[in-house]
């Protein structure tokens, strides 16, 4: 099928199957809605494969209702599908479809709300990927936003996943408004909504409004990504969402933000700031390496394991943030692959902690010291997804950072290496010393005096058989990912993709005359077994943390004394989130107004 | 001076709506600030459209090519009211299950998460 009538009915159809499944919930099984769901991610995932197939072969431009652009003026909405967007969408529906299968087992009972919102949040996904329009991009932004608030609060007697996606909502509200007032700006000097066209009316040069338009959105499409101080949010939600849902929250909800800020960029902004990058890159890469290092940090500090797990998302966030940062074709290709291999990684280890919550009934790692002693196939699996956070050869995440270091050489930054391998070794070293706490029953016994985290209810009743779906679907995620180095050609095709992203004049033309845009190409990508060592030290690096935290109190006591630096560190840190939701709208304000102030400055 | 106002008031709607946020001592207050910082946005979208003199852009009464305002910001405007009062029902839908299973709507007193 062509993929013009594709495009629109990858996200058109799991939303009509949502309301299906509304309307007939009360009356029909369980089971009926889900299988009716299943199949609804599933058609997803097969018609965004497809596109992928042809955005390859050429970029796919879907006007809706037939509404073309007539003399350069374009008031229909347009889908435009590149390799990216479709890669992207089909990643969604990928993931989707796991957390569905996963959640087949993992709930006893579930209303009909969860199916359909889950359709409702990937179909929004699905939208938020493919569109080619501004104003469709924040429609998008919002709809996915209902729905995981929405999903975030399902289980509605747990009081903290109710304020989790309260203080959620809230900022990610604020967040949206701030793309909203960017969008009015923007449209109010070029009248127009679509990407290509706004790119083409402001021209190559950029003045203060044009600045502060894309400062408002590049702040909006942030908080959604958790950048540091836009994160609070994050680790509150993260910690109390339905462990399925987590899965796609952090596998590529958070990514979807950082996605918008390059797709903004490059489609729309690229022209007018071009001359700036500069600047731009000095500030995005001062905030990516705070975030990366904060939350790592932080991440390294926990106990709670799905708030180990999403702290180490704002980590990793860091990372993609300095990798878009640095406005380079080898770095973006790069991000592309690491937002693949960091959220099968990521999803495998989310469905661990729901096997733990389903099995004993807490992810307090305290609390389940020694349990994982004969589960070999769980402790394999956060094992490996720990590696994968690290960034060892083979996962997904070694490609990618392979290919963001050569991006950063290629710009001078070489140095920008090693605050981005300190960041991963954390976020890796963290999964691990959790991990030998409860596979082997190391470390020291938890300091009554200090923090305690609330526990958290059970999401389920604690069951005895052997949970062999949940289990599966875990292994395919961490095996997906295990296998990314050996797909030949993945290097070669993300910065084909990349390119072909990076390319607004190409974008201009196909999207407003209709041309037709050539095959993708497939430059030459840098050779990965140069890199296997820095892989390896990443991964040393984060052994050794691990090693450190579990054995350390074993050591001189004159050696503990180093610990105490980082030990205020974490105190201070910790002090900051602290769990309050007007601080969180505080600290947002104060996030914006300084990347605000300082593109003001350095943008001239 | 209306190029300038057409500017300054949407700002400062959006900051006071933030600073309401930032210093609430109540849930529901929070939300209708939340609903105040939203409306900074209406009042640019409207604006960015509007033009001295124009009529609604609403051609039963009037003949085509009259100068009427820009029909699209009329839209973009409509679409963010669906989207507030969604997110508004939503909050406050929380709130009250909040203050059900806590008896409180004080930020200070409801930190579930922390550290």
């Amino acid at each position: 099928m062509s993929g013009h009538v594709l495009a629109p009915l990858a996200f058109a159809v799991p939303l009509a199957v949502a309301a299906i499944c509304a309307g007939i919930g009360p009356f029909v099984p369980r089971r009926v809605l889900d299988v009716l769901a299943f199949a609804g991610s599933v058609f997803s995932l097969a018609a965004c494969a497809a596109l992928a197939s042809d955005a390859a072969q050429g970029t796919v431009v879907h006007w809706f209702g037939g509404w073309e652009p007539r003399h350069g003026i374009a008031l229909g909405i347009a889908f435009v599908v590149d390799p990216v967007g479709a890669a992207l969408a089909a990643f969604t529906a990928f993931l989707t479809t796991a957390a569905m299968a996963f959640a087949w087992t993992y709930y006893d009972e579930s209303g009909p709300a969860f199916p359909v919102l889950m359709l409702v949040f990937m179909a929004a996904l699905i939208g938020f990927f493919l569109t080619g329009d501004l104003f469709n991009l924040f429609v998008f932004f919002e709809l996915m936003g209902v729905a995981a608030y929405a999903l975030t609060a399902y289980r509605t007697e747990d009081q903290s996943a109710v304020m989790g996606a309260f203080s959620f909502a809230i900022v990610n509200s604020a967040g949206a408004f701030l793309i909203l007032l960017g969008i009015a700006l923007v449209y109010g000097r070029t009248g127009a909504l679509n990407m290509a066209q706004i790119a083409h009316a402001l021209g190559g040069h950029a003045d203060g409004l044009v600045v502060v338009a894309f400062a408002f959105i590049t702040c909006g499409l942030l908080v959604k990504a958790a950048l540091v101080p836009f994160h609070f949010w994050l680790c509150d939600a993260h910690a109390v969402a339905p462990t399925p849902l987590c899965v796609l929250f952090s596998g590529i909800m958070v990514q979807a933000g950082i996605y918008a800020v390059a797709r903004v960029y490059w489609s729309v902004f690229s022209g007018a700031l071009g001359e700036h990058e500069t600047a731009l890159r000095g500030v995005l890469l001062a905030f990516g390496i705070v975030t990366a290092l904060v939350g790592g940090i932080m991440c390294f500090a926990q106990r709670h394991f799905k708030r180990l797990l999403a702290f180490s998302t704002i980590a990793h966030t860091g990372i993609l943030v300095c990798s878009f940062a640095l406005f380079r074709t080898q770095a973006l290709g790069g991000m592309w692959l690491y937002i693949l291999g960091h959220g099968l990684a990521k999803g495998a280890l989310f469905m661990c902690s729901g096997i733990l919550l389903n099995r004993f009934g807490s992810v307090d790692v305290e609390v389940l010291r020694n349990v994982l002693r004969r589960r070999p196939l769980v402790t394999a699996a956060i094992a490996l997804g720990a590696l994968a956070l690290a960034g060892m050869p083979p996962f997904g995440t070694f490609v990618g950072t392979t290919l963001i270091d050569d991006g950063a050489r290629e710009s001078g930054l070489g140095w920008l290496h090693y605050p981005l391998l300190l960041a991963a070794a954390l976020t890796g070293g963290s999964v691990l010393n959790a991990l030998g706490r409860m596979a082997f029953g190391w470390g020291p016994p938890p300091d009554p005096r200090a923090h305690t985290p609330k526990t958290e209810t059970t999401e389920t009743k604690q069951h005895d058989g052997f949970p062999y779906v949940m289990y599966a679907v875990a292994a395919v995620l961490t095996v997906a990912s295990f296998c990314a180095m050996f797909v030949r050609g993945a290097p070669a095709a993300a910065l084909g993709a990349a390119e072909r992203f990076m390319d607004r004049p190409a974008q201009l033309a196909v999207v407003m005359n209709g041309a037709a845009s050539g095959a993708m190409a497939h430059p030459a990508a840098p050779s990965l077994t140069e890199a296997v060592a820095y892989g390896f030290a990443a991964t040393l690096l984060a052994v050794a943390l691990a090693a450190a935290a579990l054995f350390g109190h074993r050591l001189p006591d004159a050696l503990t004394l180093i610990c105490r630096g980082p030990g205020a560190v974490v105190g201070a840190l910790r002090a900051v989130h602290d769990g309050v939701v007007t601080d969180y709208v505080a600290w947002l304000a104060a996030g914006t107004a300084t990347i605000g102030v300082a593109l003001a400055v350095f943008v001239r | 001076m209306i190029a300038f106002l057409a500017f300054v008031v949407p700002v400062w709607i959006f900051v006071i709506g933030l600073y309401g946020m930032a210093t609430s001592r109540n849930l529901i207050h929070l939300i209708l600030c939340l609903s105040v910082t939203q409306s900074a946005t209406y009042v640019l979208i409207l604006e960015v459209g509007y033009r001295l003199g124009a009529t609604a852009p609403v051609f039963s009464d009037v003949l085509p090519g009259t100068r009427a305002v820009d029909p699209v910001v009329d839209a973009l405007t409509l679409t963010d009211i669906v989207v507030g009062a969604t997110v508004t029902a939503l909050l406050l839908a929380f709130a009250l299950r909040i203050h059900k299973r806590t008896g409180t709507l004080d930020p200070d007193a409801l930190r579930e998460m922390s550290g």
